[in-house]
């Protein structure tokens, strides 16, 4: 049982290739952060040494061992993996480098040790430095015959497009939110409406949206911020950058606040543009609609880009408080 | 396991080498006639056959069978070729030994004659790898390795590779394959692998892979994999996450009609459905390229059916070139937009809300906008002669910068005209011609005119003309023989009077400059300097 929400056609094509026995040497697995791309490497590992003939059969010694992570033939090549090689944590791991990709080709070439098959995992493969890319082509191409190589990256354009051409690809797509929405109902008890707001929330990702589900202050948070977020637009200048120096001060939630106004203000563009089914805040309908009737087409779409460029610019490195205060005074108010 | 089909369908002849005759033929010509040198440059885009070409000259040089047309894939050096164990085929990963000291291991090496063969041959892969001192240690053994030795060197970047290193090497540049040839070496592999599959199927495979065999062999790997009769082309959009064309058509019908609700309606449905919104948009941007071609060599693409191409000339005729241009530009953004990771449909989205946004703003603004020229309606009128408009269009573009061009000096006569009230004619005069007298200056000299540009006109009182200088340099200057004499020859040409200059120190008051004026007006819209306003600063200047 491929224990996966969404994304038939990979586990089609997976299932189909491991039945004919011709699983490619090297799989890579793209889409957003919690789609399913490591489940779904996992599910292809244990498949891949399942003793049973319906496999992965998520019963068997392998499998059990794989989801428990105690496997000696799976390995999971990640920053935590790289932390124990170095002896190091793993907040002081940046990137992937080349003497992790160099112990992955050593210790492919060993034989299996207990399962049929080699396989590493090698998670967001686009944390790699450039030279530990390079470095791992000649095996990604041609490795071992025991060895399986999956890759896992949020966009394959930030991966060398040697390294692409190398893999067979699964671009992951967002899992539709009626699957989401019954999953959540079916496996997890999630009553309807919050299973229904969850799904539209997710924006696709079924790993959030579980994660999500079973840790309500997620959903706590989410309804403060928006609350602060209404108020901003009635906030005079100095108001809001003392809200932006507060926001600033809470170092990790940055990112996460501003997902949350992206979400707020693209529902407001959808809404204005006459698509108010697709909005993902269904529970905050009538205030997005009061919103909605105050900005005009042309200041969502100002406002979602200063949005995206206030994050872009966070990811560059630039003073958080600063940021935020440009975007404070971008966004629009009442009485303009 | 069994082979990926880009390792077992890895071409063993020359002549199986898809696309690359003009490598092939040449290194064919070169072993007919014994001209093998001794230093190769083999570089390409990914999946182009780099590593197989080099290859399969190893099999050659080494070949022991007697056919002229080597490499023979039957005697004992070309089996031990193909199965990876040719003892004197040496194949190194630069990208993981990068270091100066596998070079020098190389170099120790390489002095030894071949155990079997006739040539020691090295494949040095992904040779863009090696560390500057790695690249050097290898010139003199590149320049003259010993005569039973050949290198060729691999890399898809051959821009990071040192010219002295390039000097050393023939060079042969692999092309991305055409889409013919790999179309027909698909369907070879296809029907050696008892696969059925749809032409359209196969067109799209080998147009995804943009030019790379290995690409596009991994793809109908994948493919064979759904099993069970014939591959569609159902298939293979849903394994690519693309959409039907019939859904780019409809998306671009309401891009056309400015239907928002209906165009983001469908951008959601196609999601929903497993569509990847990157391809989406590129689709989109294809498509639109095709409008783009239609439009301006009435021809349009030529892979189309008749059908679609009246389709789309329909379609080319509800935009004007220029908005077909910005709306490119926009989806193009969007597919290149790595921003938004865990909400991949806002660019498409974000972009399809403005190409819809677009066209009446730029109405207005299109007097004075460099972005968007040719939304003015005088425009059409120039361009409804052609339906190329491009080629008229573009002077129309110029003349349309230029009549912007005296604006500022309109601007200019206005805020002369409120601080001169009558009896100030002579310093109005002045300060319209003012341009015209720096252009003067300039061309005599040019520190002169640095100089004087921030020194204004202040007052005209008889023939004395007096400057304001904002610092004592300036006024120190001005007051040189030599210069002042350049200003007032200058001055007194253009205004057809003689004049002398008089220079006073003062700070440059914003009335006296229009444009100054402007910029601080402008300052004061701009959002930061409002909220410092609004903090309770003032505008000091404007530097």
């Amino acid at each position: 049982m491929w224990q996966i929400t969404g994304h038939d056609w990979v586990v089609t094509l997976l299932g189909n290739s491991i039945a004919q026995g011709r699983v490619s040497h090297a799989c890579l697995f793209t889409g957003p952060p919690q789609v399913g791309k490591t489940t779904l490497a996992l599910n292809l590992a244990q498949a891949l040494n399942c003793d049973q003939l319906e496999r992965p059969c998520q019963q068997c010694a392998p499998c059990r061992k794989i989801s428990a992570g105690i496997h000696p033939d799976v390995r999971m090549i990640d920053l935590e993996y790289q932390a124990l090689l170095r002896e190091e944590t793993p907040a002081q791991q940046r990137a992937l480098r080349i003497e992790t990709i160099r112990s992955l080709r050593e210790q492919a070439s060993l034989k299996p040790f207990e399962g049929q098959r080699k396989v590493f995992i090698i998670r967001d493969a686009d944390d790699m430095t450039s030279e530990a890319a390079n470095s791992l082509l000649k095996t990604l191409e041609e490795p071992p015959s025991h060895a399986v190589l999956i890759l896992t990256a949020r966009d394959a354009r930030s991966l060398l497009p040697t390294i692409v051409s190398r893999c067979q690809m699964f671009g992951l797509r967002q899992v539709p939110t009626n699957l989401i929405e019954k999953e959540l109902r079916a496996r997890y008890k999630v009553d309807e409406e919050r299973s229904s707001l969850l799904a539209r929330l997710s924006s696709g990702r079924m790993g959030w949206a579980i994660a999500t589900a079973q840790d309500d202050t997620v959903l706590k948070q989410r309804d403060d911020t928006l609350r602060q977020l209404a108020l901003l637009p009635r906030m005079g200048r100095i108001d809001r950058l003392h809200y932006a120096e507060h926001l600033s001060r809470r170092a990790g939630s940055v990112r996460e606040t501003l997902e949350l106004w992206l979400g707020w203000w693209r529902d407001l563009l959808l809404i204005r543009s006459g698509c108010p089914e697709m909005i993902s805040n269904v529970d905050l309908g009538p205030a997005l609609e009061e919103q909605a009737a105050k900005h005009d087409l042309k200041d969502i779409v100002g406002v979602i880009d200063a949005i995206r460029r206030t994050k872009h610019q966070l990811e560059l490195n630039v003073n958080p408080r600063l940021a935020l205060e440009v975007l404070m005074l971008d966004l629009p108010s009442d009485s303009a | 396991m069994s082979h990926a089909f880009y390792r077992k369908w890895r071409p063993r002849t020359f002549a199986e080498v898809v696309g690359q005759d003009h490598v092939t033929q040449t290194l064919r010509n070169a072993l007919k006639h014994s001209r093998i040198v001794h230093a190769y440059l083999f570089s390409g885009p990914r999946g182009t056959g780099k590593t197989t070409t080099a290859r399969i000259l190893a099999k050659a040089v080494n070949c022991l069978g007697d056919r002229v047309d080597r490499p023979c894939n039957e005697c004992l050096m070309c089996e031990a070729v193909d199965e990876g164990r040719a003892i004197d085929l040496i194949e190194i990963d630069a990208a993981s030994h990068t270091g100066v000291d596998d070079i020098r291991d190389l170099r120790e090496k390489i002095n030894f004659a071949p155990s079997v063969a006739r040539y020691k041959f090295y494949i040095i892969d992904e040779v863009h790898m090696l560390s500057g001192s790695a690249f050097n240690a290898l010139l003199k053994t590149l320049e003259e390795p010993p005569s039973h030795a050949i290198m060729v060197l691999a890399t898809t970047e051959p821009h990071k590779i040192p010219a002295t290193v390039l000097s050393r090497c023939q060079r042969f540049d692999f092309r991305p394959i055409p889409l013919e040839d790999m179309m027909a070496r698909l369907r070879n592999i296809a029907v050696h692998e008892g696969l059925e599959v749809q032409e359209g199927a196969l067109d799209l495979v080998a147009r995804q892979s943009t030019g790379s065999m290995r690409d596009a062999e991994s793809l109908l790997d994948q493919l064979s994999s759904y099993g069970g009769g014939e591959i569609t082309l159902a298939q293979v959009q849903t394994m690519l996450g693309t959409v039907s064309s019939q859904a780019v058509k409809d998306l671009v019908d309401h891009l056309a009609s400015c239907d928002v609700a209906a165009g983001l309606g469908q951008i959601g449905r196609a999601i929903a459905d497993g569509a990847d919104p990157r391809q989406l948009s590129k689709e989109l941007v294809e498509y639109l390229r095709g409008l783009l071609l239609m439009k301006t060599t009435t021809l349009g693409p030529s892979y189309l059916t008749e059908e679609q191409r009246t389709e789309m000339a329909r379609q080319a005729k509800s935009f004007t070139l220029d908005r077909l241009v910005s709306t490119i530009k926009l989806f193009n953004q969007a597919t290149t937009d790595v921003r938004d990771a865990s909400r991949p449909q806002l660019p498409l989205e974000l972009a399809f809300v403005e190409a819809t946004l677009s066209p009446e703003p730029d109405m207005e603004s299109a007097a004075t906008s460099h972005s968007a020229p040719g939304k003015k309606p005088p425009k059409r009128m120039e361009g409804e002669k052609t339906i190329s408009g491009q080629v008229e269009r573009r002077p129309s573009r110029f003349s349309q910068e230029a009549e912007a061009k005296p604006a500022p000096a309109s601007v200019k006569e206005h805020g002369g005209a409120v601080t001169a009230e009558g009896a100030m004619a002579p310093l109005k005069r002045l300060q319209d011609n003012w341009t015209e007298i720096l252009a003067a200056i300039k061309t005599s000299n040019r520190h002169v005119e640095a100089v004087i540009r921030d020194c204004p006109p202040a007052s005209v009182e008889g023939d004395v003309v007096t400057l304001r200088a904002r610092y004592p340099f300036h006024k120190e200057k001005l007051e040189e023989d030599r210069s002042r004499k350049l200003v007032e020859d200058d001055i007194s040409k253009i205004m057809g009077q003689s004049y002398r200059i008089k220079c006073i120190l003062g700070p440059s008051a914003g009335r006296q400059d229009p444009e100054r004026a402007d910029e601080m007006k402008s300052l004061a819209e701009d959002p930061v300097v409002k909220a410092g306003l609004e903090l309770g600063g003032e505008i000091g200047g404007v530097q």
